[in-house]
């Protein structure tokens, strides 16, 4: 019984996009049956040219919001590090936590065009790597508050300079937890959608604007095919994110 | 380390989120108590881009907003605590399975779940295509464009956000406590009210929120399996801040939506503590 339900709810969150991936196998397009097995709609998706704009632009803004909110953590954790005093300030960042994404997105979307900063790629990563710092700099901060401090002591005290230990203890000691929420908000910037909707103008596309804007045309067995590729690109990064041993061999 | 390096190296993280947060959350606010004509100046203050949004109307999306976020936790709850629960302490050797299997839509891009679904309730989708096979039915449906598409797909969505909290935190529960409780006479059934839940309850809290917020503001759920057909207060934002004469209206009721979502929230926040105290009190 208690199994049953188990099933039924994995069942749920499994049909769709089981159906959805078959589906772009079927030689016919949507609303008929099944007729016979094709990679048709593969081909053709990887010879769509918006597509692969809109997913370089994706991948773009994702690797460089990550990039800039992992620096600026690392920098912030270094200046506590030196000695400055941050714990104050970490309250700035639980507001990512209670502000609807909408709410700041609009809000971007009213400041940016009040100072006349035109729309597009810099907005979009400048609002992007505000939603990747609440993730980061919280977890950061309390991995490196948990450090065990006699480690950078016994650095100091074997004659290495500051900088030194930051660079060869610290930041080593950091790293695991760096990789793991660089990964997060790489694909949470990646399938952001409603940050991208406000903040992208009408002269780029993120992937996410891209599948939107086929959704609302009427489905085509490309994008079933896109689909597939994406669902294995997560099961990828998800297998990354959870299995030390893959990373480790891999970073 | 005693040579002090100077503030600006930490800065840019605090800077870039006052810069590309707060401020446009405080101009937001601004710009709503702002009117005349905006392209010849900054306007006066006024509060009549409140005036019209004081109509039962605009209450009333707010009102099914609510219910809809509301609906949305408590359903994912249903379903969230009994999975968690299993796959925390009787799922065994399928666990990691079970939890990866969880995580990946969670990381998946939110569109392809949307067009997943709209490629199975559709006309000629694959559900209707099943029931005329099985004979259950005679004429296709209509699944798409009504309020079970908006629920089906929020529930959806949302569920992962419930799962996860809950279930590290019952992976964390002290599994000792359990026998405790029953060797000491006491049924499942008071175990899990008097021990269990009481102990899991933060994380039930924080997946409350983890949908219940972002649910609150959602607008393209409902605008693609809703097919313009029901509006919640994301829709209502969405359409007046992108149009344009509306963006002072659009900046007013985005204030209102977010003071009307702090109280629900607060509400939320003190029912829940309420609920653990009178749970706490009835079973010790």
């Amino acid at each position: 019984m208690k199994r049953l339900l188990v099933a039924l709810t994995y069942l749920f969150l499994y049909v769709p996009i089981v159906v959805l991936i078959v589906f772009s196998f079927n030689s016919k397009s949507f609303p008929a049956p099944w007729d016979s097995f094709t990679f048709h709609w593969y081909h053709e998706l990887f010879h769509s040219k918006d597509l692969w704009v809109a997913f370089s632009n994706s991948l773009v803004i994702a690797l460089t919001s990550t990039f800039i909110s992992l620096t600026m953590s690392v920098l912030l954790i270094f200046f506590r590090a030196s000695g400055g005093k941050v714990g104050k300030f970490l309250a700035l960042y639980y507001g990512n936590l209670i502000i609807p994404e909408t709410v700041l997105a609009v809000g971007l979307l009213g400041y940016f065009t009040m100072l006349n900063i035109p729309l597009g790629m810099p907005t979009l990563i400048a609002a992007h790597t505000v939603l990747g710092l609440g993730f980061v700099i919280p977890v950061l901060y309390s991995r490196y508050v948990s450090l065990d401090p006699r480690l950078v002591e016994a650095s100091l005290d074997l004659g290495a300079s500051p900088l030194q230990t930051f660079f060869k203890i610290t930041l080593p000691l950091l790293r695991p937890s760096m990789i793991a929420t660089g990964l997060l908000i790489f694909i949470i910037s990646f399938d952001d959608f409603i940050l991208s909707y406000f903040c992208a103008g009408s002269n780029i596309q993120t992937l996410s604007l891209y599948l939107l804007a086929v959704i609302r045309s009427g489905l085509s067995p490309v994008v079933n095919a896109l689909s597939a590729v994406l669902f294995l690109f997560s099961c990828g990064l998800v297998m990354l994110f959870f299995s030390p041993k893959i990373r480790s061999r891999i970073f | 380390m005693k040579k002090h390096i100077p503030f600006a190296i930490g800065s840019p993280a605090l800077i870039w989120q006052v810069l590309f947060f707060y401020l446009p959350l405080v101009i937001l606010i601004f710009s709503s108590f702002l009117g005349g004509e905006r392209t010849t100046g900054w306007g006066h203050f006024t509060l009549d881009n409140f005036k019209p949004l004081l109509k039962p109307s605009y209450l009333g999306i707010m009102f099914s907003s609510l219910i809809l976020a509301i609906s949305t936790a408590t359903i994912c709850l249903c379903i969230a605590y009994p999975l968690a629960y299993f796959i925390a302490f009787s799922a065994k050797r399928f666990k990691t399975l079970l939890l990866f299997l969880l995580v990946v839509p969670f990381w998946t891009n939110f569109l392809l779940h949307v067009s997943a679904w709209f490629f199975v309730l559709e006309r000629g989708g694959f559900l209707n295509n099943l029931l005329l096979n099985l004979g259950l039915i005679k004429e296709p449906i209509h699944l798409l464009n009504s309020w079970f598409a908006v629920a089906l797909m929020m529930i959806y969505y949302y569920l992962p956000f419930m799962v996860l909290p809950i279930y590290s935190a019952l992976e964390r529960f002290d599994k000792r406590l359990v026998e405790a409780s029953l060797d000491l006479g006491a049924n499942f059934r008071q175990t899990f009210l008097g021990v269990i839940l009481p102990l899991t309850m933060p994380a039930v809290t924080v997946g409350l929120f983890l949908v219940f917020i972002p649910a609150f503001g959602e607008f393209i759920i409902p605008e693609v399996m809703g097919g313009d057909k029901f509006f919640f207060v994301g829709n209502v934002v969405t359409q007046y801040i992108l149009g344009e004469t509306t963006v002072a209206l659009g900046a007013a009721f985005t204030l209102l939506s977010c003071l009307f979502l702090l109280a629900s929230c607060s509400g939320l926040y003190y029912g829940l503590k309420l609920f653990k105290k009178l749970l706490i009190r009835r079973y010790t």
